[in-house]
């Protein structure tokens, strides 16, 4: 049996490994992702009070920033036992979308969009950002720069430091905003709705139009059918910030609904041993293994999974698009897993235009930005959907807000079969007969990228006991001659 | 927050302290938001913890390129430092500093939990800060690894 390691992984946050297990034919027998870094935040956040926390967990990823920020400041609010007044929620909500506008926009130019803008087979050191800028014009990369960088303005005066905000407060949000920074906001806003409808265009003239790549994005290679996880709004819609959070199955069926605290009924995590990440399944279903199809217990979140799960989205322009992507691929719910790309691109145009309605919002100049605290609860669940997708914060604390016990679920973990099981059906479709080439095994990673990994993110978990490290010698039978483990 | 990972941060720090007339700025990444934040400047010092295979506490003085050349370094923080100040100078050659520095502190540990950094990289800070001084002070600024 032969072995081929795509590793370290090309353009994603943190250190991960493909493992993919060829049969004596050449073909792929099995393909593994696995990740190898690890760094612990649950542990370290034992001890801390609980308002510290959201500065702090900050630091879990210098991209995920504001989402940790935001979950862990959802959950200070549960602590204690207050809810942020109407000001103060929609900063925190201005806050999160203009981050959102950032992230993606870097996650679909510098990570997702080179393999079709300068195309699959063209040389690794030009399928970056750089290739990519000098596939459409410096021009282009200027703007898209420029007015992402409107974004980043709104998250800093907001944030009240430079990329690693500290305005949260328990039941609160410590920056306001007068009339001039709202209209500077507005107009920054109007920026982003602009590289929203660029990139949108950039998409359907390199992607959509492109049959050869169009048969990638609608292709079995790249389709993963799963349960979808996402959080929806009373009316069904996508949400970000808040709301309840559902499942539906591989036809598009709900399968469950809860909110906070309820995931612990929903959700369980089985420990692997040949990875740092935990592999999370839908509880009730139960462990079925890493399979696709009808009955799996595995689920997918992140932009595709909130545009299946949800009934449409909550700002015009943003809702034509959901109604177009799922025209082009003839129903829901979709298993495409290329279509990630594009629902992020439509969620990037959702973003800005929230952060323009919620700046002409007339309560965002407003000066209640602080309710005041309840009693200490003992515990905080803060649940949003992350860019990558649903991202739980559950904290214990003692009876003075002391952090006692954590537990992080982010997006790269709910997703961690599926994306085992796309990395297997495009190495199973591309490899053949042992032919492996540069090209191919790029084709295998775009397996992975759909899902915008964070591993950084990811691999938050201290388990006592050294790294799990296994090493397995096969003859040319299959057959193991030595195998040498320690754990 | 993790030993000598925070090697960069301790000679900002140690320099934000120290009476020189700089500004500096932390930043836990390598993306784009490190341009928005050298842009415009004359004259800027990067420093970051590495680890590049050289003994513990070797200071590296690297170029855009040098940190550009390999695709593999996109791995960690979505877009590597080199990728961040490559688009930088390609896009904004009239706004980036003319003049760059990049100085790599080679780590020893960087997964302990502790805002103490090893030994090694200790005696490397103290000499990446005097460095930084004798730079904007009009001394000789030759690493010494």
């Amino acid at each position: 049996m032969k072995k081929i390691e795509i590793n370290p992984m090309t353009r994603l946050e943190g250190h991960g490994k493909i493992a993919i297990f060829l049969d004596d034919n050449g073909n792929v027998d099995e393909a593994f992702f696995q990740v190898v870094e690890f760094r612990g935040f649950e542990k370290f956040l034992v001890g801390l009070p609980i308002e510290e926390v959201p500065r702090t967990v900050s630091t879990i990823c210098g991209v995920c920033r504001g989402v940790h920020f935001t979950a862990a400041m959802k959950a200070s609010d549960g602590v204690y036992g207050v809810q942020p007044t109407p000001t103060a929620r929609k900063l925190r909500e201005l806050f999160f979308n203009a981050h959102y506008v950032e992230d993606h926009a870097v996650i679909l130019y510098a990570l997702g969009l080179p393999d079709f803008v300068v195309g699959p087979s063209a040389p690794a050191a030009q399928r970056n950002v750089v290739g990519l800028i000098n596939v459409v014009g410096a021009q282009l990369g200027r703007e898209v720069l420029r007015k992402r960088g409107c974004a980043v303005k709104i998250f800093e005066m907001l944030g009240g430091k430079p990329n690693h905000p500290v305005a949260a407060l328990p039941g609160g949000w410590s920056k306001t905003i007068n009339e001039s920074e709202r209209a500077q906001i507005e107009e920054w806003s109007l920026e982003l709705i602009e590289l929203s409808k660029l990139t949108l265009k950039v998409f359907e003239e390199v992607v959509l139009g492109n049959p050869a790549y169009m048969e990638l994005v609608t292709g079995d290679m790249y389709r993963v059918p799963v349960n979808y996880m996402a959080t929806t709004d009373a009316d069904g819609m996508l949400t970000l910030y808040d709301g309840t959070q559902k499942v539906i199955d591989v036809n598009g069926n709900q399968i469950a609904s809860f909110t906070g605290k309820e995931y612990i009924d929903h959700i369980s995590e089985r420990v692997l041993p040949w990875t740092y990440l935990k592999m999370p399944y839908q509880k009730k279903i139960g462990w079925k293994g890493i399979v696709d199809g009808e009955g799996t217990s595995l689920y997918s979140v992140g932009p595709l999974a909130r545009f299946n799960v949800s009934k449409g989205i909550p700002t015009p322009l943003a809702n034509e698009e959901y109604k177009k992507f799922f025209a082009t691929f003839g129903g829901r719910p979709v298993h495409n897993i290329l279509g990630y790309h594009w629902a992020r691109a439509i969620e990037l145009l959702h973003c800005s235009e929230r952060c323009l309605e919620l700046s002409r919002d007339p309560e965002i100049t407003g000066s209640d930005n602080r309710a005041p605290l309840g009693e200490v609860t003992g515990e905080g669940i803060g649940i949003i959907e992350a860019p990558r997708g649903t991202l739980i914060h559950h904290y214990n604390t003692d009876e003075k807000g002391v952090v006692t016990d954590a537990n992080i679920v982010v997006a790269t973990t709910h997703n961690k079969g599926p994306i085992n099981l796309a990395v297997r059906k495009a190495a199973k479709h591309f490899i053949k007969n042992g032919n492996v080439d540069e090209t191919i095994l790029n084709h295998v990673e775009m397996a992975y990228r759909p899902y915008d990994l964070c591993l950084g993110c990811a691999t938050h978990a201290i388990r006592p006991g050294s790294s799990p490290i296994e090493v397995t010698i096969y003859d040319d039978k299959k057959e193991v001659v030595k195998s040498l483990r320690n754990f | 927050m993790l030993k000598d990972d925070r090697a960069g941060i301790e000679v900002a720090e140690r320099i934000e302290r120290s009476d020189l007339a700089v500004d500096t700025e932390v930043i836990y990444g390598v993306g784009f938001e490190v341009n928005d934040k050298i842009m415009g400047y004359e004259d800027v010092i990067i420093i970051d913890a590495a680890k590049v295979g050289y003994p513990p506490g070797t200071v590296t003085e690297v170029t855009v390129d040098d940190i550009f050349t390999d695709h593999n370094l996109a791995i960690s923080h979505a877009v590597t430092l080199g990728s961040t100040l490559k688009v930088g100078y390609d896009l904004f050659p009239d706004e980036m500093p003319k003049k760059l520095r990049i100085f790599l502190i080679e780590a020893e540990d960087y997964f302990e939990f502790t805002r103490q950094c090893s030994p090694k990289v200790v005696e490397a800070i103290d000499r990446v800060v005097a460095l930084i001084h004798r730079h904007f002070t009009g001394g000789t600024t030759e690493t010494t690894h």
